[in-house]
């Protein structure tokens, strides 16, 4: 009978040691290698998988690749991308496009959890979308949809246990996406409440993230879509072989010109006619933004977690605040004043905190083709974005001083009202 | 509280190992132990149906106690009486959760019923083949001990196969000798390893990985000749390959495990894309569905209007329930238009394909028989029956209607 069970059951516990062995190994295996094409395919393919990874995006990093922290800005390809100009221009540095449509502040915080080698002491770019900022902050379904275990592990098993840390657990755990592993939820309500982790967690998450790190490194890099590196190519073929702002500039003219002509809003014809002109008709879209307001939402906290990450790592980081399409704003009813406000308060909480690199583009919502649609930038606001981010990074900048100060994670601050901002700042000296 | 989808990870199988294993040991030294058998059902089926899915599990309890109610009820009574119209209203109260789950999301905009649970159908289907046995008269000593284990029986509760109450009872009442034990255990893993090859990897890449990408190639592709589209060809075959390999993959974890509990469940895929008709493909798929469907909806039906002489000809007859048990079939998976379309399309399929094989019978000497008639049979019912999941996969409601 022996014989014949070890014949039933001998290959399978043979392959689940052998299966547990290899996830479990700390050390990187040889294979691991990340080809350049790969990078280069990675940096623009806005997949989440990549996002939630870190074996690509580390090794990109590594390799001359920036951070762009952002969101669904960057699925507008057009030739005045920021990766299509640092292609055809064989710029020093390619961006390593982090984000994509619903990723905020939350998200992107733990995607600087496991890259944060790569970011001591470097440079990023980062677009904070106004967007973000509505009363309920960061959509749960959105954030489940990036969350990644792997970062979550990540941060666990290097968490200081401050005003960051803890902020960061509380907001986790108010996410759904937080119960999918039973471990790390008990690990977190320990965190939230400013306890030390018990022996039997630590050892949990360093085995759990040791799996995580292998499955990322055996898996991510399969089926990585290809399709946006194409559009970077054709984009770049538009482009003239010399580098001319003034010839960027009327070929940007050009081009959104040509690509918006069939609408009164300056919106690309093709974002138009996709569900946008049917809803127009039904007129459910006047004034339908005009009690929107992003002045008050747990989202300022969310950012302040970023900003809080970028100065304990020393990154020094060129913030870009896009506008909103001035005619489109006008027709929806969406406040000017409004957004002038939540301007004012971005800047505070950047300013005050010695984040000073700011390109604050939300002034010229009504430049003809500077934007592409509603929200997102297009030919001349990119090369607007171009304009700043390619000597911030190709050339030296001074070392920014940060001062980091915790009361961006209170409740005041999240909802303090702009108008209070004066008052506020006096009863802070 | 921990929460499973039956199957579903890795910690569920390791779970499983670990409660199988005492199990496993005691039929090796001929031993079952009813109440061990007992506690990890119940443990399995709390990790099922409890914690954020409470209230599934109460409609469980629920459902159980008023069928448990019904069965041993009609079997008291048949010991003394045989009314029929009795026996209708019983089948009829038993039928009536599954009816009001099923029919629930068509009136209430896709609302699910509060009485459903994962499996309502599959435990109707067993409490009301038991009741038709008692009427029969081959199922003499029911007992609500084994009935309830027979119902509860955890690897097959939330998607078959479809055991009969008959032939579980003799699995569970004795134990196997040590050397078939051995060979089913070691049938028991080799089922389960299939099973993680289908489910895991095969099902994962047409289901999760190209299937969302063919739908959104088809949906962007609209526009042509009733929406169709090359992409809407390609999640034909990929749905076919999903729905094959996930559930296949699932019935052979079920399968596995019952046997390394000592019960033969019965199979319920047998190399079905081989078929070269599509009578037989139905021999060969969710075979332990399609034969329930033949023994209690299909013969009863046959038997009932011989009967009463409603058709003339036997082929009429014959043709008739074709249709209406296909019919059943289709409202059974749910009451959209698509689904009922399936179960007409399977039903006229039939009628078509008993035609064509008399025809073939009699004109013998005309009509070709060779290896190549013999591929182009099972080329042709593979495609259709692809055509055919095309339909139940509701895609051409999304491209028609959405």
């Amino acid at each position: 009978m022996a014989k014949r069970l070890l014949r039933i059951f001998g290959p399978l516990i043979l392959a689940a040691v052998l299966v547990f062995a290899v996830l479990a190994m700390p050390v990187k295996l040889g294979f691991s290698h990340v080809s350049k094409s790969h990078e280069r395919q990675a940096a623009v393919s806005l997949s989440p998988n990549v996002l939630r990874g870190k074996h690509i995006k580390e090794e990109a990093l590594k390799d001359g690749f920036v951070p762009f922290f952002g969101s669904s800005e960057w699925s507008r390809f057009d030739p005045m991308h920021p990766s299509v100009l640092a292609q055809k221009y064989h710029r020093d540095y390619r961006p390593f496009l982090l984000g994509a449509r619903g990723s905020q502040s939350l998200t992107q915080y733990f995607v600087m959890q496991n890259i944060q080698g790569q970011l001591r002491n470097k440079k990023a770019v980062f677009v904070i979308s106004p967007q973000w900022f509505v009363k309920s902050g960061t959509r749960k379904d959105a954030f489940g949809f990036y969350y990644s275990q792997l970062q979550t592990a990540e941060w666990l098993t290097h968490f200081r246990s401050d005003a960051i840390d803890q902020y960061a657990a509380q907001r986790l755990l108010q996410m759904p996406a937080a119960q999918s592993d039973h471990f790390i939820y008990a690990a977190l309500q320990r965190v939230a409440s400013g306890k030390k982790l018990t022996d039997y967690q630590r050892f949990y998450l360093q085995t759990r993230k040791n799996m995580l790190t292998q499955e990322d490194q055996f898996f991510s890099g399969i089926d990585l879509p290809s399709q946006n590196l194409k559009k970077v190519n054709q984009q770049a073929q538009k482009l003239p072989t010399h580098y001319s702002y003034s010839a960027l500039d009327a070929l940007g003219g050009r081009l959104g010109k040509a690509a918006t002509n069939d609408n009164r809003f300056g919106i690309s014809n093709k974002f138009y006619h996709q569900g946008l002109k049917k809803e127009l008709k039904h007129g459910k879209l006047k004034d339908f933004q005009k009690n929107l307001s992003y002045t008050k939402s747990p989202e300022f906290a969310d950012f302040q977690l970023c900003l809080d990450q970028f100065a304990r790592l020393n990154t020094n980081v060129l913030f870009i605040i896009p506008p909103v399409n001035a005619k489109w704003q006008k027709y929806t009813g969406l406040s000017a004043s409004m957004l002038k406000q939540f301007d004012e308060k971005i800047h505070y909480q950047l300013q005050s905190q010695g984040f000073n690199n700011i390109v604050d583009l939300s002034d010229k919502g009504n430049v003809p083709y500077f934007m592409t649609d509603t929200i997102h930038l297009g030919w001349r606001g990119w090369l607007a974005v171009d304009q700043r981010v390619n000597p911030f990074l190709t050339k030296q900048q001074e070392q920014p001083k940060y001062s980091i100060n915790d009361k961006f994670y209170s409740k005041k601050w999240q909802q303090l009202a702009p108008s209070d901002l004066k008052q506020y700042e006096n009863e802070a000296k | 509280m921990l929460s499973f989808e039956p199957y579903g990870n890795p910690t569920y199988f390791a779970l499983l190992g670990v409660a199988l294993l005492p199990l496993m040991i005691g039929l090796l030294y001929g031993k079952r132990s009813r109440l061990y058998e007992t506690l990890i059902s119940i443990f399995f089926l709390v990790l099922t149906f409890g914690g954020p899915k409470w209230t599934q599990g109460v409609a469980l309890i629920i459902y159980i106690l008023y069928e448990v109610a019904l069965t041993w009820g009609y079997a008291v009574y048949r010991r003394h009486k045989n009314s029929g119209p009795f026996f209708y209203v019983m089948v009829i109260l038993a039928i009536l959760p599954l009816t009001i789950v099923k029919v629930t999301p068509a009136v209430e905009n896709g609302q699910s019923s509060l009485i459903g649970f994962l499996g309502v159908s599959y435990l109707t289907f067993r409490a009301v083949q038991t009741m038709m046995e008692t009427r029969d008269g081959t199922l003499k000593d029911y007992n609500i001990m084994t009935f309830l284990q027979f119902m509860l029986f955890f690897p097959t509760i939330s998607s078959g196969p479809i055991d009969r109450y008959r032939r579980f009872e003799a699995d569970y009442r004795s134990v196997p000798d040590r050397e078939k034990y051995l060979g089913m255990v070691q049938k028991g893993i080799r089922y389960i390893f299939v099973g993680f090859l289908y489910k895991f990897i095969l099902a994962y890449y047409f289901g999760t990985m190209l299937m969302p990408k063919l739908q959104l190639m088809a949906m962007n592709s609209r526009g042509g000749f009733l929406d169709l589209s090359w992409p809407v060809i390609g999640y034909m075959y990929c749905y076919s390959a999903d729905l094959f390999f996930d559930f296949a993959g699932y019935s052979l974890f079920a399968v596995g495990t019952s046997y390394i509990m000592g019960i033969e469940t019965p199979m319920n895929f047998n190399q079905p894309w081989r078929s070269p008709n599509i009578k037989d493909f139905w021999n060969r798929w969710h075979i332990t569905l399609s034969f329930w469907f033949r023994d209690f909806i299909y013969m009863r039906l046959v038997f009932w209007f011989m009967k009463h002489k409603v058709f003339k000809k036997p082929t009429t007859t014959a043709n008739v329930t074709y249709i209406i048990n296909m019919l059943v079939m289709g409202f059974w998976h749910g009451v959209t238009w698509y689904y009922i379309t399936y179960g007409l399309f399977h039903g006229v399929a039939l009628v078509v394909n008993d035609t064509w094989l008399r025809y073939k019978k009699k004109h013998r000497a005309s009509v070709p028989h060779n290896r190549f008639t013999q591929w182009f049979a099972i080329f042709l019912t593979a495609n259709m029956v692809c055509f055919s999941f095309l339909i139940f996969s509701g895609l051409l409601d999304k491209l028609w209607f959405q």
